[in-house]
């Protein structure tokens, strides 16, 4: 039953929230009781269920890393709802956002606690093109830009989507997403079929080259939205990897090590273009897309053999759960600054502060766990280079941590409110920053057998002291903050871009328009010549029109449509001539 | 070796007498011609209903009267059949909704109605019949009986459109009698599922049954719309809306695609077809249809026209399916029978509200017309996902068996063709839906119907709704008994059977 509710629950909110008549304010809580389920299955073990009757048969149930996600997924959905309450109180379209936000949470619960794979692929579908309505909500020309890149771009995901899934499903031989992984590792075009994945949900985990869409797409979406859709729902994409990697099974050292540069260059080149934007979402989404890449890292890691994928999906579901909460925190922050005044805004720098660090893996954050599993793991692991690629994460934590400092310098510079504060807007902020700020700290979601590989023969004891005291962590944060502030203060540095920004957002995407607007013309061109041709020719088809509106062919067709034009008689026709059958017959 | 029953007969009669006794009413009688309809269409949906019951408890029904010596003219019910029998009588009762609806107040009612019903006792008897000589006489019947219909409007493009239309359907036909009268003559009567007879023939005439399976393709492939033969389809699309549905989801494309079934099914069998390789010129051609109607409809701003090109494209779907041999590919193929019928109607039913609400023909003028028509277009929205094949609405389901079936039988190329496939068909169903929920309108527009509280009248917004949430139920509950998919499935298992 359970199961269920958490995919009917926010499909309900979404119709009821949008007919709720303008002024009410029931909005938040119809979304965040929609997210009850989700957090249950998130936090209770549960045991799957099937529904028979259900597309292909559809399978619910879910294991470790993915009930982290969820929990992660249905935290941010209910803070996010909460959030949409008041944010959008007085928006016109408040209704149509209602509606796409609960579509898309029902994908997004559905696609995870989904087995089997229609019902993935069905969910995930609902998710994405849901939140086509999130991105255009606000109607500029702008949004509408980002928008239909984001379509198009999703639409090229699904169909690589589905060729992986037909040749999965064709080589494992079952509908279970479990199936899968085993039956790749074993296949001849294995590899292929994981590219294929690669590609189609890369897309929406927005893995290089395929990120374009994102740094347009998630800041044009009003701050709630941008919040789900930067924390929980870029995860979909990587929890589709999860599904098909079959970690610990195989050694494909070249697709490894293919995933472990493109998350590389991820981490560390989105973290730098995001240094020349002035927005601040725009920002906080090429945060996302380096994040995203530490997170490809993992993952890619894991194909090249030897670790487990009970210990190495957890921690990166993990990783993925600290991102998230703190993401979340960040892009709802967005919205603040020009709302919250008086002494409340020392709280919200607390937490803006807070959530910048636990992205960059400073102390006293879950940040920190989750870049030391990271460490562990790439430092055992045989990965050619390893101790390169441990360099370039101590590296991505400063560009990270310049990243994110220059985006608190662009939310300082918004002018706070003259008047007073407005507790609505802080109360699901302040939920969502000691959520996942409880989560991320306490070792409650890690599986004992990745604890005991951590904590080694120590103990927790000695593991949070070690944690708490790591120092060594600090400085890479602590760098990345004082050439920040160093160039802020003077002014010969501060070359920082004040209001266009330096490069353009989604920056290679126009390359590619431009070379699109060349073949663009010139398939006009072809199109029209072959157009021109069609009308003196009209192919094949064309014979019939000849012979129909040759002179002598249409005086006979003519005069039988005028004989057939007398319907009684036609009528009385068919009526003898199903009598006589009729009496025939008899 | 059969029971003779008459509950066949009585599902054409159950519209066939509506339709004769409409014919000689007065066009004034407005309340005793729509009794008949209705009663008709609700009579013919629950003789339907009352036949496959009994089929599934395994009584059998057949109706076989000899017209001469070895000319027989048989009904026979079978799983097939009955499918399509189903699909035929449910949606001709909500398109006869639909069309009373429609022309209410036009002219030429009773000559409309009474050829409307004709129309749909030659779908079902083509789908009842079972033999090919049967076959044959109601797939004639049923271009006989659409004429009018395409026509009806009066005007000289109608005009000129039944024209087109009869040429193309007229030609197909005699080239399907050559097919018929060569295979009577060379296997002498076959009934559909008596593969053995021609098995048994084709060591000895090989080249004569080669070239007669493709003299029956090419008369079927006319109405079934296959490039190059399916000129006929976009110019036809003059016909009012509830005739363009009709001829778009069940009665003439599909009778086309539906002999296509039978022929690769019933009467050469799988395989033989295969053995002989007849199949892979109809692969190549409907997959070339599949991409070719797409790109057509690309460029179209008439939205009747583009859902016309549509209806090109996907039909070579099931042709597709059927070209490829598995287990899987034929359960898509049968399925998109009806997958695409509902589909398809609620498409044209929703042109249909749009033109007869707002007089809106053109693409080009729907920006926010979801506003104004939420559940018009909110049916329409669904029916474009499923033709995308994006889940959980009954074209996924059709898809996902024909990829999966092509992947089993080694033919990628197939899966590129399905891709190409839904890429064009977001490139030109997406626009519509982007335009009537996401633009602003271009001006203030006045409904030509006062419908009062409905966006529309309730006889034109319930037919929409009802096969939009079709489309959706079939997808959704596609593993339950007695789903489309299930039955596509039973079909497919028996015929792959060893």
């Amino acid at each position: 039953m359970i199961w269920f509710l958490t995919i009917v629950l926010p499909l309900l909110a979404a119709i009821l929230a949008a007919s709720l008549p303008a002024g009410r304010r029931w909005t938040g809580l119809i979304f965040v009781s929609a997210t009850m389920p989700a957090l249950w299955l998130g936090l209770v073990e549960v045991s799957g269920v099937s529904a028979q009757w259900f597309l292909l048969e559809g399978h619910f149930s879910l294991d470790t890393p993915r009930r982290i996600i969820l929990l992660l997924t249905g935290i941010l959905w209910a803070a996010a709802g909460l959030f949409t309450g008041s944010y959008l109180k007085d928006d016109a379209r408040r209704g149509e956002f209602s509606f796409y936000f609960g579509a898309a949470m029902a994908g997004n619960f559905g696609l995870l606690i989904s087995a089997e794979v229609a019902s993935f692929y069905t969910f995930f579908a609902l998710m994405t093109f849901s939140s086509y309505g999130l991105v255009i909500h606000t109607r500029t020309p702008s949004a509408r830009q980002a928008a239909r890149i984001y379509v198009v771009m999703a639409i090229i995901g699904e169909l690589f989507l589905i060729t992986a899934l037909y040749l999965a499903v064709q080589s494992s031989g079952s509908m279970l997403l479990a199936d899968i992984p085993p039956a790749l590792a074993e296949a001849p075009n294995g590899p292929f079929i994981f590219l294929l994945g690669l590609i189609g949900f890369g897309v929406k985990v927005g893995a290089i080259p395929l990120y374009f869409w994102l740094p347009l797409a998630h800041p044009a979406a009003p701050a709630p939205a941008s919040a789900v859709l930067s924390g929980a729902m870029i995860k979909a994409g990587l929890v589709g990897w999860m599904h098909l990697a079959p970690v610990g099974l195989v050694e494909w050292s070249s697709m490894s090590l293919l995933m472990v540069s493109l998350g590389f260059a991820a981490a560390l080149g989105a973290a730098i273009y995001g240094l020349t934007q002035v927005d601040p979402k725009t920002n906080l989404a090429y945060s996302s897309i380096s994040q995203m890449g530490v997170m490809t890292v993992l993952l890619g890691i894991g194909l090249y053999g030897g670790i487990p994928a009970g210990l190495l999906l957890p921690a990166i579901a993990l990783y993925a759960f600290n991102h998230g909460t703190a993401k979340a925190l960040l892009f709802m922050g967005t919205a603040l600054p020009a709302k919250i005044g008086g002494s409340w805004r020392i709280l919200m720098w607390a937490g803006l502060g807070i959530g910048v660090l636990a992205i960059a893996g400073g102390p006293l954050t879950g940040g920190l766990w989750t870049k030391y599993l990271v460490k562990t793991f790439l430092g055992e692991s045989s990965l050619p280079g390893a101790k390169t690629f441990l360099l370039l994460l101590t590296l991505s934590a400063v560009t990270t941590t310049l990243l994110l400092s220059r985006f608190l310098h662009l939310l300082h510079k918004i002018k706070a409110p003259s008047g007073n504060v407005s507790p609505a807007f802080l109360l699901p902020w302040v939920l969502l920053l000691l959520a996942g700020g409880w989560w991320t700290m306490s070792p409650a979601l890690l599986p004992t057998e990745l604890m005991s590989y951590i904590t080694k023969e120590k103990g927790i004891m000695a593991f949070f002291w070690n944690l708490f005291t790591n120092w060594s962590a600090l400085w890479p944060i602590t760098t990345g903050a004082i050439v920040m502030a160093f160039t802020l203060k003077f002014a010969f540095f501060n070359r920082w871009p004040a209001k266009k920004p330096l490069l353009p957002p989604g920056d290679f995407l126009h390359i590619i328009i431009m070379l699109g607007n060349l073949f663009a013309k010139l398939l006009q061109k072809a199109i029209s010549l072959l157009d021109s041709g069609m009308k003196s020719l009209q192919g094949p088809e064309k014979i019939f029109y000849r012979l129909s509106d040759d002179k002598r062919t249409s005086q006979i067709s003519a005069s039988a449509e005028s004989l057939l034009r007398r319907w009684e008689f036609a009528g009385i026709g068919f009526f003898i001539f199903f009598l006589t059958l009729f009496l025939l017959l008899r | 070796m059969e029971t003779t029953s008459i509950l066949p007969l009585l599902i054409l009669i159950s519209s066939l007498i509506p339709g004769t006794l409409i014919m000689l009413l007065r066009e004034d009688q407005v309340p005793l011609r729509t009794f008949l309809n209705l009663l008709g269409a609700v009579a013919k949906v629950g003789l339907v209903g009352w036949v496959f019951a009994g089929y599934m408890r395994g009584e059998e029904y057949s109706f076989i009267f000899n017209l001469a010596l070895d000319l027989t003219f048989a009904l026979r019910v079978d799983q097939l059949g009955l499918f399509f029998a189903a699909l035929s009588s449910v949606l001709w009762l909500v398109t006869t909704l639909y069309a009373i609806g429609y022309l209410e107040g036009g002219q030429h009612r009773r000559r409309f109605f009474a050829f409307f019903s004709f129309c749909v006792t030659a779908s079902t008897g083509i789908a009842l019949s079972g033999n090919v000589v049967t076959f044959f006489i109601f797939y004639e019947f049923l271009t006989l009986s659409t004429y009018p219909l395409v026509v009806h409007r009066g005007t000289d493009k109608a005009v000129e459109a039944g024209r087109t239309y009869l040429w193309y359907t007229i030609g197909g036909g005699t080239v399907l009698f050559l097919g018929v009268v060569g295979l009577f003559v060379t296997a002498g009567p076959i009934y559909f599922g008596q593969t053995e007879i021609i098995e048994g023939l084709i060591s000895t005439h090989s080249t004569q049954l080669t070239i007669l399976f493709f003299i029956m393709l090419t008369g079927l492939a006319v109405k079934a719309a296959i490039f190059p033969l399916h000129g006929w389809l976009p110019v036809s699309m003059v016909a009012p809306a509830p005739v363009s549905a009709l001829l778009h989801a069940v009665a003439v494309v599909k009778a086309g695609a539906f002999g296509i079934v039978r022929l690769v099914y019933d009467v050469y069998g799988i395989r033989i077809a295969d053995q002989m390789n007849l199949l892979t010129p109809l692969a190549i051609f409907a997959a070339f249809t599949i991409v070719y109607g797409s790109v057509r409809a690309l460029f179209q701003d008439d939205f009747k026209k583009r859902l016309a090109f549509s209806t090109v494209s996907q039909l070579s779907y099931i042709a597709l399916g059927v070209a490829i041999v598995g287990f899987l590919s034929t359960t898509g193929a049968v399925v998109h029978l009806v997958h695409q019928g509902i589909m398809k109607i609620t498409m044209f039913f929703a042109a249909g509200n749009i033109a007869e609400t707002y007089g809106y023909s053109k693409i080009s003028q729907l920006n926010g017309i979801g506003r104004r028509m939420p559940l018009t277009m909110g049916a329409f929205t669904i029916a474009v996902f499923g033709m995308i094949g994006l889940p959980p609405v009954a074209g996924f389901v059709s898809k996902w068996y024909l990829g999966l079936g092509a992947v089993e039988a080694g033919s990628y190329w197939v899966v590129l063709v399905l891709l190409a496939s839904s890429a064009l068909n977001a490139a030109y169903f997406l626009p519509i839906v982007y335009r009537a929920w996401f633009c602003e309108p271009d001006q203030e527009a006045v409904p030509l119907l006062s419908s009062g509280r409905l966006e529309t009248k309730a006889l034109l917004l319930i037919p929409v709704v009802v096969t939009g949430l079709l489309s959706l139920a079939a997808g959704v509950f596609a593993a339950v008994a007695g789903s489309p998919l299930s039955i596509a499935r039973e079909i497919a298992e028996k015929l792959y059977m060893p």
